[in-house]
């Protein structure tokens, strides 16, 4: 048999009782799938409505939609081998498009793809090619899923999903096996109808199982908050957040349902991978079960049967779970949003988060200390006062204000604009940017923040804003928007690595003059998308080496989410699990760009014991590069131990 | 209206250290009219009050005595000594600042028209030129002073800062003595006060402890805690410790001071061998008085300290153990 | 039960103060104020009580315009209405002077029971709520960490010095100053804040409570303390900076 000779066997004729049967089957699978897609699709539909919905501005939709969905960019980059298994099978799919309709269309005698014509000749050659490249994916899947046993599918064996890879297989076999066989023979007349089957028995388990994702999540995807974290706004005076069922909105529950349970998002949760309870899959799904049990109108508190409260105040925001999702749920609106619920009714009884609220509902900071203390910084460090007339304003933020090391990064920061003859200002009086309680759903505290912060700012006159901590460019340029607009800001790295040319490179005998391990802050990373900067700064005072995991799959800190107020946490350390990590690329010093990674890491390379590499922010980096680098304070010289 | 008059506070049967300082401060304004100030011992038996008070370099002692007085209620006391008062007209009536001066004087002096002027720390403008004497007392929580004067008619009442005024040296003579019987009702006695008792001794309270000594890292090992326990125990001061110390197990986890312990706010807190990383400096920095003790100039520790010794802490601590215990004897 | 809160809106703790231009008061433009911190633990101790045995909690305040956000927050918090006795410089008044304001405005509403603070992060006389007790003619005690209520009026656990404490019996009604640290604060939370919108607020003029005394302590003069708060590295061998230590500990900070 030569394959290039032979074409698609159709049956010619179907007998009136055949097409009956095939019409019987059709109407059944078809209402079969409406009877349970049609209760989900009314979930979703009256869900209350997301307000500030914009479909605009459409061109990023479009361009999401062909780069996500059509492309698979997603489920590719962060899972190669078996994302293009996936990406084949879905391939596949979109070209039996017409292949099915056709086939279903021969039932009746209404084909309209010629086997033995150009086009149909064409056309049914491509799509055995992707029916057999599809064939190879789904197996391969299966192998993964069956025999492999990838921890992050979890531990019970989905018998749905091996029934599912089985039909896939038989769509895909039954239709390539029909090039070996001729129009008017038996066999032909079997495979027909075995394909038929096949497909008419998927069709309303689709809406059963978790490939429902084949018809939400394109919508998903093209329907998507826009940005990345972007916490809606609280709208009335009945809106707290995420309380009952009746606060899910329309794109919360499309993507509840959307959840294709791949277990990418919590492979890369930091809670998750250091034995906490929060896991960003399970929160996903209890939504779903939610809304299934008693649906988008009910009273009864998202928070009990199927979301966890301990679990929700475990996440940092680090977003490796919503930067990896390829089905396009964003899991931080929704963390939050059940933050805000608890905190905003008071349900939410944490001491260490009420020491922190109550520090900001009296003081300036977040770490409770007065602010007299920020005062004597500045005075003894001599700082020009922000007047208006100078280039930037230099926020100093809680940690910049407050926090030795912070002090440090600062100092060491305002020496190299000094260096560069830029010329600044810090505030006299700074409040926390609110930060913390964004992210643990405080919205009352902070909206006193931001707009206490933002008035102030109007005040001083400031235009342009440069700051050394991730959390304060991020909550300072998008958070704050909801009550005003923000001057421009800009994080330390990108201030620094516009001058890279201006400062001095650090060699020893011409050669870099040690390895530097350089850490993406989740804020700045993932969230900023600022992942050169920081490096070519770096790479000023040494060779950058990477660890394991770094740039968009950077491993959090641990700090984030206001999780550094919150007090001990179960499980290990994720800070210590990061900084063993980072320790284990053998670099001498550890390079941070963010004052929260820079305490943490701190603290565990001190509980580690050994003599533990450097840690140095950027500006250190820099700093220490500067002609008069030794009248600055702590000052230690590359490959030195650290002062604890 | 004549005389200085000061209110002295006895426990478990003996009259206060902080009295001797009231009556210290009472006797520089009795100066002003060269006489000496006149003691009052209150109670239901206070024979043994004022033969101790006679020998302290006051010119009388008075002793009111009634059933009534015998545990403290601020209706019993206020009644007495507005009786006294009524009785004798003094120019000024001292109390030292105790607890329980602060439970009844305001109310005292507000039946005679009066206010209190508490928490005095100096007392100046003694000199002819001045008009009276001035009264210097903390505003702000100690940010900024203040300088109070006595207005009106009536007897000026006046409570002194404990430790602001240095107590006299005994004298040896011993001072006259009398009795003021005041007319007290059990009916106007409206409170029940019961018996003093302990906090929990079990369970660690250093949220409400007083004197605290903290250890750090710098202490090195667990065997080297007994040399700080020994300056705690000198001092009466409670234990804590920074996280690593707790992570190692060698101190309870209750004794963890930082952002994932305990807040404490004590009137003194003596970090020993602690560098003063944030996560620690948020759960002590409300203390009233820090003491650092660091062999590190530049450890973080010293920017918040009131005090700070750099040094090691093996030569320093013990050195403080011996001065305290020889301070106390 | 009806319990009137009666708190106070000071200047925010640890931040720069400056004497104004008088030198009798401080120069308030510039700073920011907060609910009195052991008035906040008298707010929580009324609302426990409250939830425990259900009862009407009025938070009243005197001050200027700008008290009224503190007394929102008290709502916010959970007292059920305010009364806001609306004064400017309150500092003119002795302790005697503020404490007939707010007993005046008290009287009225002949609460059950009235707590307050123990004493003003600003002034700290500390006896308002003892004057007010005596003007009203209560049974009161202070340095209150806890109180209960019973069959014939309340048991209070007194804080006494040196690590003692004492429960004291007293009828209702009566009066209690409060002392921080006995509970856990709560939060302010939104949903607390738009309950509030809808709650009582009313105004006094403190001119329609008739005339308080003249102040017979008078502040005459506000000057910055002797001592700035700065480190002292105390020099010497080991058992001289003991020596030293032990003195300044004695001496200068009264802890020994």
């Amino acid at each position: 048999m030569n394959l290039l000779s032979s074409t698609l066997a159709e049956p010619q004729s179907f007998s009136p009782w055949e097409k009956l049967l095939l019409v019987a089957l059709i109407v059944a699978s078809a209402g079969l799938f409406w009877r349970r897609f049609g209760p989900i699709l009314k979930r979703i539909l009256n869900s209350k409505k997301d307000p500030n919905f914009r479909l605009s501005p459409v061109a990023k939709r479009v361009w999401d939609f062909f780069w996500e969905v059509l492309c698979q960019a997603k489920v590719i980059r962060e899972r190669p081998l078996p994302g293009l298994a996936h990406a084949f099978v879905f391939w596949g799919f979109c070209a039996f498009a017409l292949v099915t309709l056709n086939h279903l269309a021969t039932g009746f005698g209404v084909g309209f793809l010629y086997p033995q014509g150009l086009i149909g000749r064409f056309y049914f050659y491509l799509a055995a090619a992707f029916a057999i490249a599809c064939a190879a994916g789904i197996l391969g899947l299966f192998v993964r899923r069956f025999f492999v046993r990838p921890r992050w599918l979890g531990e019970k064996v989905s018998y749905e999903s091996g029934f599912i890879a089985l039909l896939i297989f038989l769509l895909m076999v039954t239709y390539l096996a029909s090039f070996a066989v001729t129009d008017s023979s038996p066999a032909a007349r079997i495979l027909w109808w075995a394909h038929t089957l096949s497909l008419l028995v998927f069709l309303p388990i689709i809406p059963h199982t978790k490939h429902l994702h084949l018809v939400l999540s394109p919508a998903t995807i093209f329907l998507s908050r826009g940005g990345f974290s972007k916490i809606p706004p609280l709208v009335g005076d009945e809106d707290f957040g995420l309380v009952t069922g009746t606060d899910l909105t329309q794109l919360v529950s499309l993507q509840a349902y959307s959840c294709v349970e791949c277990g990418r998002c919590s492979e890369h949760c930091p809670a998750t991978n250091t034995g906490k309870e929060l896991n960003p899959k399970e929160i996903i799904l209890g939504l779903r079960g939610y809304l299934n049990e008693f649906g988008p109108s009910s009273q009864e508190t998202l928070i009990g049967k199927f979301n966890s409260m301990t679990a929700d105040f475990q996440c940092t925001t680090c977003g490796s779970c919503e930067y990896q999702c390829p089905v396009g749920i964003e899991h931080l609106p929704i963390i939050i949003g059940l933050r805000r619920g608890a905190v905003n009714t008071g349900t939410w009884e944490d001491d260490h988060g009420a020491k922190l609220f109550l520090a900001l509902e009296r003081g300036s900071n977040a770490l409770g200390m007065g602010a007299l203390e920020r005062d004597k910084f500045v005075q003894k460090q001599a700082f020009p006062i922000f007047d208006g007339t100078q280039e930037y304003c230099l926020w100093l933020g809680c940690m910049g204000g407050y926090d030795p090391k912070g002090r440090e990064i600062i100092a060491d920061f305002a020496r190299v604009m000094n260096y560069l003859g830029t010329s600044y200002g810090v505030l006299r009086k700074e409040k926390c940017t609110g930060d913390p309680v964004r992210r643990l759903g405080n919205d009352l505290l902070f909206q006193q923040l931001a707009e206490s912060n933002l008035e102030a700012l109007a005040q001083n006159k400031v235009k342009r804003i440069v700051s050394i901590c991730p959390h304060c460019v991020r909550t300072i340029q998008e958070d704050w928007k909801e009550f005003g607009t923000p001057p421009e800001i800009e994080h330390h790295s990108e201030f620094l690595a516009r001058f890279a040319d201006k400062l001095p490179k650090q060699t020893t005998n011409g050669k870099p003059s040690e390895k530097i391990a350089y850490h993406d802050p989740c804020y700045l990373g993932r969230y900023r998308n600022v992942y050169e900067e920081p490096r070519a700064v770096a790479g000023l005072a040494g060779e950058v080496v990477e660890a394991p995991r770094s740039h968009e799959r950077s491993f959090c800190c641990g700090a984030g989410g206001g999780l550094v107020f919150l007090g001990e946490e179960t499980g290990d350390r994720v800070s210590h699990t990061r900084a063993k990590e980072l320790v284990a690329t053998g670099a001498s010093t550890i390079g941070t760009a963010c004052p929260f990674c820079n305490t943490m890491f701190r603290d565990a390379l001190s509980a580690t014991g050994q003599p533990a590499p450097q840690l140095l922010d950027i500006a250190q980096l820099t700093a220490r590069g500067l002609p008069d680098a030794n009248a600055a304070i702590g000052r230690t010289a590359p490959g030195g131990s650290t002062r604890e | 209206m004549s005389g200085v008059y000061v209110v002295l506070e006895d426990r478990g049967g003996r009259i206060s250290r902080i009295s001797w300082e009231a009556v210290a401060a009472a006797n520089i304004l009795a100066a002003q009219s060269g006489t000496k100030a006149n003691a009052i011992v209150i109670g239901a038996q206070t024979e043994a009050l004022a033969k101790e008070a006679a020998t302290k370099g006051v010119a009388k002692v008075v002793r009111i005595e009634h059933p009534l007085l015998a545990q403290y209620t601020p209706d019993g006391f206020t009644a007495a000594l507005e009786q006294f008062i009524r009785a004798e007209s003094p120019n000024y009536i001292v109390f030292p600042h105790s607890y329980q001066v602060r439970d009844y004087a305001p109310a005292l002096a507000a039946r005679l028209g009066r206010v209190l002027i508490g928490d005095v720390t100096a007392i100046g403008g003694l000199t002819a030129a001045s008009n009276g004497p001035i009264f210097t007392r903390q505003l702000m929580q100690g940010r900024l002073s203040g300088n109070y004067k006595s207005a009106g008619t009536g007897p000026a009442f006046i409570s002194v800062q404990s430790g602001a005024f240095r107590a006299d040296a005994p004298e040896t003579s011993a001072a006259e003595t009398t009795t003021f019987t005041p007319t007290i009702d059990a009916t106007q006695i409206r409170t029940k006060p019961g018996e003093p008792f302990r906090g929990a001794a079990q369970t660690v309270d250093l949220g409400s402890a007083q004197l605290i000594v903290a250890v750090g890292r710098g202490i090195k090992e667990a065997d080297n805690l007994p040399l700080v326990q020994d300056l705690a125990t000198a001092i009466g001061a409670e234990i804590a410790a920074s996280r690593p110390i707790c992570d190692n197990g060698w101190l309870p986890i209750e004794r963890q001071v930082g952002s994932s312990g305990q807040t404490v706010a004590p009137k003194l807190y003596l970090a020993v061998g602690i560098s003063g990383a944030i996560q620690h400096l948020v759960g002590m920095k409300g203390a009233q008085c820090i003491v650092a003790i660091n062999k590190d100039a530049e450890a973080p520790i010293f920017e918040v300290a009131d005090y700070g010794i750099v040094g090691d802490l093996f030569e320093v601590v013990p050195a403080l153990t011996e001065a305290v215990k020889a301070t106390k004897q | 039960m009806k319990i009137i809160v009666a708190i106070k809106q000071v200047p925010e703790r640890d931040a720069q103060v400056r004497i104004d231009s008088s030198g009798k008061w401080i120069e308030e433009t510039d700073l920011q104020y907060a609910m009195n911190e052991s008035d906040a633990y008298a707010l929580e101790e009324a609302l426990q009580l409250k939830e425990k045995h259900g009862a009407e909690v009025v938070v009243l305040s005197a001050g200027p315009e700008r008290a009224g956000t503190t007394i929102r927050e008290a709502l916010a918090k959970g007292a059920d209405r305010a009364i806001h006795v609306e004064a400017d410089s309150l500092h003119q008044h002795d302790a005697l002077g503020a404490a007939q304001l707010l007993a005046a405005a008290v009287k009225p509403e002949s609460p059950d029971l009235i707590l307050t603070g123990l004493q003003s992060d600003d002034l700290g006389y500390g006896q308002t709520g003892v004057i007010m007790a005596e003007l009203l003619g209560l049974p009161h005690a202070s340095l209150i960490l806890h109180v209960e209520k019973t069959d014939t009026g309340l048991t209070v656990k007194r804080e006494l010095e040196e690590g003692w404490f004492q429960n004291i019996d007293l009828p209702l009604p009566a009066l209690l100053m409060i002392q921080s640290g006995g509970t856990k604060l709560r939060y302010a939370t939104l949903m607390g804040i738009k309950k509030a919108k809808t709650k009582e607020f009313r105004k006094i003029a403190a001119t329609d409570l008739g005339h308080p005394n003249e102040p017979t302590a008078v502040l005459e003069k506000i000057t910055l303390p002797q001592k700035q708060k700065s480190t002292q590295i105390i020099s010497g061998s080991p058992k001289e900076a003991a020596a030293t230590l032990v003195e300044k500990l004695k001496f200068e900070v009264r802890v020994i």
